[in-house]
């Protein structure tokens, strides 16, 4: 799949945000940081639940490019982390290619990424750069 | 507890363990590629590539003197130089390279940038990963 300027990827739909999987992303990065475990310790930090870690919006945005164009395809990925994800949420993903130039293997393709959640909060901005190599 | 522009922790070796990338895309319940499986040899997501993760939270914690119930995460960027495979040990080399002050509406922030290095055993630099932090001063 060849892609030029304009083109939106699939969207990505993440599953909906529930504790087992704040459970294994907290084994996964041994993070110690109770906000994403315990509502009443979220509660103390002044939120009305736990909290999904930032990782998941970093990385469902990095999913929606890497399930089109491969893992390795790309050399950058910058997602900020906008807004907080509670339990029950479903994100969604858009990606958009915006610009693209020469490289010396191909091009390298600049997309748009936003991550929003299902009440329509935009959580995650950012951007990704990727090569696409010539054929 | 110093935030020092510049400093550096010690280094340390992460082995990107099979288990640990797996559990990462279980939490998520996305795959990377379809069908992905992390096993020794697969290509590992930039995603996966946090300090908290590679590095641990607490020294990099402790260090920055951040209390837990006034830090926001702020988000990531990852470049990736040479491919990076399940299985690899890498150096995990974390730097403070950034410290702003602001006054918001809730009180003084302070950002926090941590570009943390990734190297083979030759030295070559395969990822580097800049997350960026805010504490709240209250």
């Amino acid at each position: 799949m060849v892609l030029h300027v304009g083109d939106v990827l699939p969207e990505v739909e993440a599953p909906k945000m529930d504790r087992l999987r704040l459970a294994y992303m907290a084994v996964s990065m041994r993070d110690p940081n109770l906000v994403h475990m315990e509502d009443d310790y979220a509660a103390r930090s002044g939120l009305p639940g736990v909290i999904a870690h930032g990782t998941f919006v970093v990385s469902y945005a990095g999913a929606a490019v890497s399930r089109v164009v491969g893992v390795d395809a790309i050399k950058r990925l910058k997602v900020d982390v906008t807004g907080p994800v509670f339990l029950g949420d479903v994100l969604r993903t858009r990606a958009e290619v915006v610009d693209v130039e020469p490289a010396a293997d191909g091009e390298l393709l600049r997309l748009d990424l936003t991550v929003n959640r299902d009440d329509g909060q935009t959580v995650g901005r950012g951007e990704a750069v990727v090569v696409q190599r010539s054929r | 507890m110093s935030r020092e522009i510049g400093h550096r922790f010690p280094e340390a070796e992460f082995r990107i363990d099979p288990a640990r990338v797996e559990e990462y895309v279980t939490a998520l319940g996305v795959e990377p590629t379809p069908g992905y499986r992390a096993v020794p040899g697969a290509e590992v997501p930039p995603g996966f590539f946090m300090y908290v993760t590679t590095y641990g939270a607490e020294p990099v914690h402790d260090q920055l003197g951040f209390d837990m119930f006034r830090t926001v995460y702020g988000g990531t960027e990852v470049e990736m130089y040479h491919p990076v495979r399940v299985g690899d040990t890498l150096s995990v080399r974390p730097q403070i390279t950034g410290v702003t002050e602001k006054d918001g509406r809730s009180g003084r922030l302070t950002f926090v940038e941590l570009t943390t290095e990734y190297l083979r055993d030759d030295g070559t630099v395969v990822l580097v990963e800049r997350s960026n932090t805010v504490q709240r001063s209250q």
